[in-house]
């Protein structure tokens, strides 16, 4: 009898998935199947580090801001020893969540079904009619539930919903220094996600979204049109010329724990001078980059100031550092996820230079944006194209025989080389198959 | 003979309609794609504002949908009709309706705010979304003509996740 290659249905085994990533290919189930796509919940986002928010959210106490990890609703919130807390948004006794506000900031949340009231770093405050309960209700083990394990880098947060599992640093691994990039854009080290938020929602998987160097030349054929037009339009004053093609010194970098990244640094600092010149048309840019010069030396200014604060890093599942903004990857289902994209700004430069960061991000993200809906209308194309059956493997092999490896240890290919999807799935599938 | 009264009620009635007719012109033109055509309605300092997360933002410290001047908007409307713009190819069939128009502080010499009500049908892809908001509109008049100074569009959803507004709203 012949063995299906691929489960059609029911519980997938280990083996069964081991099948769905190959050398250089993928098949369509990975982004296509529900039943994989509950299996990620549980094996990814129920067991990973997820990221939930930057604790410049919440700067003050009782400040709140409610996310998600997989379908956990979770609460990211200052107490009043002001500390920042994960809560999941759960009454402790029927279930409601007791808080529905994106945002805000509160002495309290209290669950509007029977009037339980929770402090804001989760403690039970108030059970109501409390004379019907003995000894048998706990109340001081009442509280909201914490985020079993919550740690932090340079202010943004993760959690995971797994007791026990590596620490953060060992899961960020190399990465840390990519993140700074975007940090130390500021002459003193603040970030503050406070800009607002884009929100975008599309018809296809979650893991569509990833990190790709090949795409921009083909897809975003007519922002680069946009961008001969003027050289200091929109993002083009970030990438500087063509960065997309392979003899420039741009390349894909693949970090390990699915983490990858799109390096523009080479390239960027060859366009220094470019760069320098066009800040320095903006009010306060050129204090801007005599302070970043004090603050971190001649050699680390240019670098920070030629990649603008544009780590354009991965970190997965569901965290990216992508030019002026934070992306927070959420899935809703196999076939619709929700990208949310935070503008950030930074602390030390003028309101010129921020608002202008702000103006160049919108000009390529969010839903009007010359770039992220034509990302979207491929994600969707590429969803629906996968539905098919015949031939149901992805190709991702670009660059499989360049690949070097650098001496932090991560896999290095040219820019339009598929390091980055073949690192994520590499991972993937070991989070995958790995037993609880 | 008239009345004073009835005069100043039929001169705002001229003012009121002149708007109307700009009004209902360039959402015609915004339904049809007619890029090139809308841009010419505007002056040359302009400013086409779209704001995110909440109506009332300050966009030199917030992210906004669509905050163009002329340059920016330049720029929209050139790509818009590059031939690489996929997330409108097809394009959107659009129809909207503008009502509820009132002129704010406005004079018919000079022109002035405006301010409006929109619903937007869109249909793309077997799929019809509805857009809908409150809009102000600057208007300036220019040898004899009124032209577009500023546009803002506070759109109902603009604090929810939402698609491809790539269009002209």
């Amino acid at each position: 009898m012949n063995q299906p290659l691929i489960q059609t249905s029911g519980s997938w085994n280990n083996a069964a998935i081991a099948g769905l990533v190959g050398d250089g290919r993928v098949h369509s189930r990975v982004y296509t199947d529900p039943d994989i796509f509950n299996l990620e919940l549980e094996r990814i986002y129920a067991r990973s580090w997820v990221f939930v928010g930057h604790d410049s959210e919440v700067p003050e106490v009782g400040d709140y801001l409610t996310r998600t990890i997989g379908r956990t609703s979770v609460i990211l919130v200052r107490g009043k020893d002001r500390v920042v807390r994960v809560l999941v948004n759960r009454c402790r006794h029927r279930g409601a969540q007791v808080c529905e506000a994106e945002s805000g900031n509160t002495k309290f949340f209290r669950c509007w079904y029977h009037g339980w009231v929770y402090d804001t770093d989760g403690a039970l405050l108030e059970l109501t009619g409390d004379g019907a309960y003995d000894e048998r209700m706990q109340r001081n083990n009442m509280g909201l539930a914490e985020v079993p394990r919550v740690d932090t880098y340079r202010g943004f947060v993760f959690a995971s919903l797994a007791p026990a599992g590596e620490p953060l640093d060992t899961f960020l691994g190399a990465t840390t220094s990519v993140i700074d990039v975007m940090v130390d854009a500021s002459p003193t080290g603040e970030l503050y996600a406070d800009g607002g938020a884009h929100k975008m929602e599309y018809r296809g998987n979650w893991k569509l979204v990833g990190m790709d160097g090949y795409h921009p030349v083909y897809l975003h054929a007519s922002v680069l049109e946009t961008m001969h037009r003027n050289p200091d339009a929109g993002i083009g004053a970030t990438h500087r010329s063509n960065p997309f093609t392979d003899d420039a010194p741009t390349y894909t970098r693949d970090f390990g724990h699915g983490h990858a990244m799109l390096d523009f640094r080479e390239h960027r600092l060859k366009q220094y001078d470019q760069h320098s010149a066009f800040l320095q048309k903006i009010p306060g840019g050129a204090e801007y980059i005599a302070a970043m010069h004090a603050a971190y030396g001649e050699e680390r200014a240019r670098m920070l100031l030629a990649i603008s604060g544009d780590p354009h890093l991965g970190l997965f599942p569901n965290l990216q550092l992508i030019h002026n903004q934070i992306r927070i990857i959420n899935p809703l289902a196999v076939d619709h996820t929700q990208v949310t994209m935070i503008a950030v700004r930074l602390g030390g430069v003028s309101d010129e230079i921020n608002a202008q960061r702000l103006r160049q991000h919108e000009s390529f993200y969010g839903p009007s944006g010359a770039g992220a809906p034509d990302d979207s209308e491929i994600f969707e194309r590429v969803q629906r194209g996968m539905l098919a059956e015949v031939n149901p493997w992805l190709d991702i092999s670009r660059g499989m025989a360049r690949e070097r490896i650098d001496s932090d240890g991560s896999v290095v290919g040219r820019m339009s080389d598929e390091v980055p999807q073949r690192g994520i799935l590499r991972y993937w599938l070991k989070l995958m198959t790995q037993s609880a | 003979m008239n009345s004073p009264v009835d005069n100043v009620a039929q001169l705002h009635g001229q003012a009121l309609r002149e708007v109307e007719l700009f009004l209902f012109h360039e959402a015609a033109l915004a339904d049809a794609n007619q890029y090139e055509e809308w841009l010419a309605l505007w002056t040359e300092d302009l400013l086409y504002w779209v704001p995110c997360n909440a109506d009332e933002i300050d966009p030199q410290r917030k992210i906004s949908l669509i905050y163009d001047q002329r340059p920016q908007l330049e720029d929209r409307i050139f790509r818009l009709g590059t031939r690489h713009a996929y997330a409108q190819r097809p394009r959107s069939r659009l129809t909207r309706l503008v009502a509820n128009i009132v002129l704010e502080d406005y004079d018919a010499t000079a022109g002035g705010w405006v301010s409006s009500r929109f619903i937007a049908t869109e249909m793309r892809h077997n799929t019809q979304t509805l857009w809908s908001g409150r809009m102000r509109h600057r208007l300036v008049r220019v040898d004899g003509a009124l032209r577009l100074r500023e546009k803002h569009v506070f759109l109902l959803n603009n604090d929810a996740p939402m698609g491809n507004l790539t269009f002209i709203i």
